[in-house]
Order: C-alpha cells, then structure tokens, then sequence
C-alpha cells in the first residue's frame, strides 16, 4: 500500500479542528474525508471504509464511544483512534474491538507529524 | 441554705467554663470546666480582682468580654473576630493565640448581673473552645471553594483544548505550506508567478519563521498549563497500590534532591533534611505517582521558601510521619518565610502565586488539594508563621478503604 492509498475520516463537530488535521495530512499526501457529525461520519464510512477513522469524543447527538461502537459494525477493518479533552479510559466495548490506551488520542496534538507517522503506522501494518 | 449549697453546685457543675465577678471586678464564682480549662482552681483565683482572671488566657491583665458586658469599650471590641451585644448581653468569638501551642479560638457570652432594683452589680461569662469547629468549617470552605473553581477551572481548560488546538497545528500548518520539501508548495508558488525560494527568503528576512515557532511554543506552554487544570477533573481510573509510607517519603526526598530544576535554583543539599517517621504507620492505598507529585510540590515550594528567608538560621525540612485518628499523616516542615494569614487562607486557590510572573503558574498546590481530597478521599492542611516558616500535613486514610 503506498500512502497516497491511505483513506482517513475525520469526524469532529468543530471545523477548525477539521481543516487543521485535514490540511497536515492531505500535504502529507493522505486521502482525507471529513464529517462534522456521528450521524455524517456513519454515512461516510459505509461508503469510504477508510483504513483509519479518528473521531472527536464530545459531539452533540452521538459522542465518539457510541460513534465508534456503530461505525465499527460498518467497517470493521478500519483502525479507530478517539480524539478527546479529558483523560479518558477505554471503555470494555471499546477494548473489545481492540482499541488500546494507544489509540486516544489526547486534545490539542501539539505535534501533527506524530499523528501522521502514528496513521502510516497502523495503516500499513494492517492491510498491505 | 440547701437551696443556696444548690445553686452553687448549679454553676460549679455548669458545662462550660464559667465564672463571674462583682460590680469591683472581684471574681466571685469560679466553676470546675473553667478550672480544667485553665488549670486555675477557684481557691487560687475567687476574691482576686485587678483582671486577675485574664492572666490564664492573655498572660497579661487587661478587660476581657466580662468587663465589656459591665461597660461597653470600642477599643477592646476590635480586637474580637466577631462581637455582637444584644441588650444586658454580649457574644464574641476570638483567636487567642498563647492559650495553648497552636492557638484557641474561644467562643464567649457575658451577661451583667443586676439586683432587684436593676443596678449592676456585676458579670457573669461563658467560653467554649471551639478552635475544632473552626477548623472543620475553614476545611468545608477550602472544599466547597476548591470544588467551584476546580470545576470552572476544568470547564474553561475543556474549552481552551480546541482553539489552542487551531493555533498550534495551524502554526505547523503554515510552516508545512512554505517548506521546500513538498512539491506542492512549489508548484502553487509556480502558479502564481512567485519563486519558493524567493517566498522563503522574504519569510527569513523578515524573521516570520521565528515568530510562528514562538506561536508553537507559546501554545505548547498555554497547553501544559491547561492539562494541570484538566486535573481537577480527573476521573479515579488511575491505578492504585498498597505501599509502605517511608519508602516512598524517602524516594520522593531523593527526587529532591536530584530534581534538575531545584538543583539550579535551590540547592536542596544546603538543606538539612530531618526524618521523624513513626514506626506503626499502616500501609496506605494511593496513587503513587500523583502523591509523589504533590509531596514534591510542597517540597519544592519549602525549599523556595528558605531560600528566600533569611539567612540567620540553619536551612531546614523535617518530614514526619503518623497515625492519627484512621488517617495516615504526613507532614512538611520548613523554617523558611513562611506566609501571613490572608495568604495562607489562599494558598489552595488555583492561580493564586505569591512567585513572580514566569516562575509559577499558581496551580501546583491546588492540584495537590485535588489529588488529596478528591482523589484520596484525604485532608491536606497548612498552619503558617511570618518569618518562622510553615508545615503542610496530609492526612490519608488507612489502606483497606478503596480511593
């Protein structure tokens, strides 16, 4: 797989968060989709079936567990990292799909080249 | 005269300590709580006058709330915390400092004594110790306080994440969107009839490079900052372990003294470290890392303290430990500035800093009073003396109760 073949979906309510991580990763010449909503991100996802989803914690409507939980019945080859203010513990629904403390991903990133080895990373080791 | 003999007996074996005196200012009743309180017996003290009676409370002969239930005096009326007279009768409250090591805060009613024809003919006064109620109440305030603006300080840290999170990553974003390491940024600059290098030969000259590289470490402090205050909001998922205290007392003194940052500004080896650690402390059920965090803080901030103190004594910490009443209670001592009372009062609040700007965010105590009482289900507590020096205490429950 070369990088350029590496989908992300994005899921966040806040769009400056959306434009700063899809700006970062599209130089890095990744294929990036973006949804401002749970409810758009489980549209999306269907169709896309990105290699690695990262989804934003609190939204209005459906927060990021529930988000996840429902979009890994959809596509559940794809990698999912919860993107999250608080210190937060995975959840055993979480845990269960195979999510680990790895995969939260603490509010702001204060480096964006970690986060895009980290979606290289997972992306080829899991589906070459 | 049995009914005499009972009346007597009625104010000897009145609960509260008690006494009155004459329209002279003789004492002329003297009761047994008010024996035990001061360990004054009324042979010693009934018949004496000249405010004999304010000598086992001030050391020193002067009227005291009796004296102002016989004639109301504004001056003496200040130095009580609160004073309130309501006809015959006065009621006040006072720290008296001397009365016992630590200090007594006293609650007291006097009331004057008249005869049938309404003349004065003298006083009669009440007190009660009521230095632990004090303590209990100045330890719900510090809660309740630390609750609404640990919560608030939680909330605006939740909501600072995502802007902060604009600034930083956009900053990288823009550094990224002038690099020469990606072709589309040449092509782009192509397009609009500019050369790259030229771009970034301008952005050089102008220093822009620089001043979004501050942005980015401007924001990653702003962050830092944010992720303490988060700790107020912390969820118990942390690990806890059952550890034995003087290990842990002794790591966190190492720590110390090897902490880089103390190192350059407060050698803690100038500092004589004295260890007084009871041998029947319990093992105690905690989160290791974050208790070593906060004696660390307190440990830092002692060291700070003698450091800015003055230099006629000989530079000193002494860490105990203790079994007190279930709880596990450990103890930082310094002989260094210590604080006044209005800051003492503050010291928990987040932000509040007597260090100068840049040197202290104000949040490593009131982080400690979180990790403690929320996170610990413990007390942490400080008594303070201008130019003597000040002792935290942390008081843990025994292992066996989950945190």
């Amino acid at each position: 797989m070369r990088v350029s073949d590496i989908g992300v979906l994005l899921v966040d309510d806040d769009e400056m968060i959306r434009d700063c991580i899809t700006a970062y990763l599209e130089d890095e010449g990744l294929q990036v989709f973006a949804a401002a909503s749970a409810k758009e991100g489980l549209q999306k996802i269907a169709v896309i079936r990105p290699n690695v989803c990262i989804s934003d914690m609190n939204m209005p409507g459906m927060n990021g567990e529930e988000f996840i939980k429902n979009a890994f019945v959809l596509s559940p080859q794809t990698a999912y990292l919860l993107h999250t203010g608080m210190f937060y513990s995975l959840s055993a629904e979480l845990l269960q799909i195979g999510m680990t403390a790895d995969d939260v991903l603490l509010k702001p990133i204060h480096d964006l080249a970690q986060l895009s080895a980290k979606i290289k990373r997972i992306a080829l080791s899991r589906r070459g | 005269m049995d009914h005499h003999r009972r009346l007597s007996d009625i104010i000897n074996f009145l609960p509260d300590a008690t006494w009155a005196i004459d329209a002279s200012g003789t004492v002329i009743a003297w009761n047994r709580a008010v024996e035990e309180l001061t360990g004054v017996t009324s042979e010693q003290i009934i018949g004496r006058g000249n405010y004999e009676y304010a000598l086992p409370f001030y050391g020193k002969r002067h009227p005291i709330l009796i004296d102002a239930a016989i004639s109301p005096n504004p001056e003496q009326e200040k130095n009580y915390e609160s004073f309130v007279r309501t006809g015959d009768k006065v009621e006040a409250e006072i720290f008296v400092p001397h009365f016992r090591a630590g200090g007594v805060y006293f609650w007291g009613t006097a009331r004057r004594l008249l005869d049938s024809s309404g003349s004065v003919v003298g006083a009669i006064e009440t007190i009660r110790d009521i230095t632990e109620r004090k303590r209990i109440q100045e330890v719900m305030m510090q809660t309740e306080k630390m609750i609404m603006v640990g919560g608030m300080a939680a909330g605006m840290a939740h909501e600072l994440n995502n802007p902060l999170g604009a600034i930083l990553q956009h900053a990288q974003n823009i550094e990224r969107r002038v690099s020469a390491d990606i072709p589309a940024n040449v092509k782009a600059a192509e397009d609009v009839g500019v050369s790259l290098d030229l771009v970034r030969a301008y952005l050089k000259k102008r220093g822009i490079f620089d001043f979004i590289s501050h942005i980015r470490t401007a924001g990653i402090r702003a962050s830092d900052i944010i992720s303490k205050m988060l700790q107020f909001s912390r969820r118990g998922d942390s690990v806890t372990e059952t550890v034995e205290l003087s290990p842990l007392l002794d790591r966190v003194l190492e720590l110390a003294a090897t902490d880089y940052d103390m190192k350059k500004k407060y050698d803690f080896s100038h500092i004589t470290v004295v260890r007084e650690y009871a041998a029947d402390v319990p093992q105690i059920r905690i989160i290791v890392t974050e208790i070593e965090q906060v004696l660390l803080n307190i440990l830092k901030n002692a060291a700070q303290a003698i450091f800015a103190a003055a230099a006629d004594r000989e530079p000193r910490i002494t860490v105990r430990s203790r079994l007190a009443d279930a709880m596990v209670a450990i103890e930082i001592e310094d002989n260094g500035t210590g604080m006044d009372e209005a800051t003492r009062l503050r010291i928990f609040e987040p932000f509040f800093t007597t260090k100068e700007v840049g040197s202290g965010t104000g949040l490593g105590l009131s982080v400690g009073y979180a990790v403690i009482t929320k996170g610990h289900h413990g007390l942490l507590e400080v008594r303070s003396k201008p130019g003597v020096g000040s002792c935290f205490t942390i008081s843990l429950p025994v292992s066996g109760r989950e945190v």
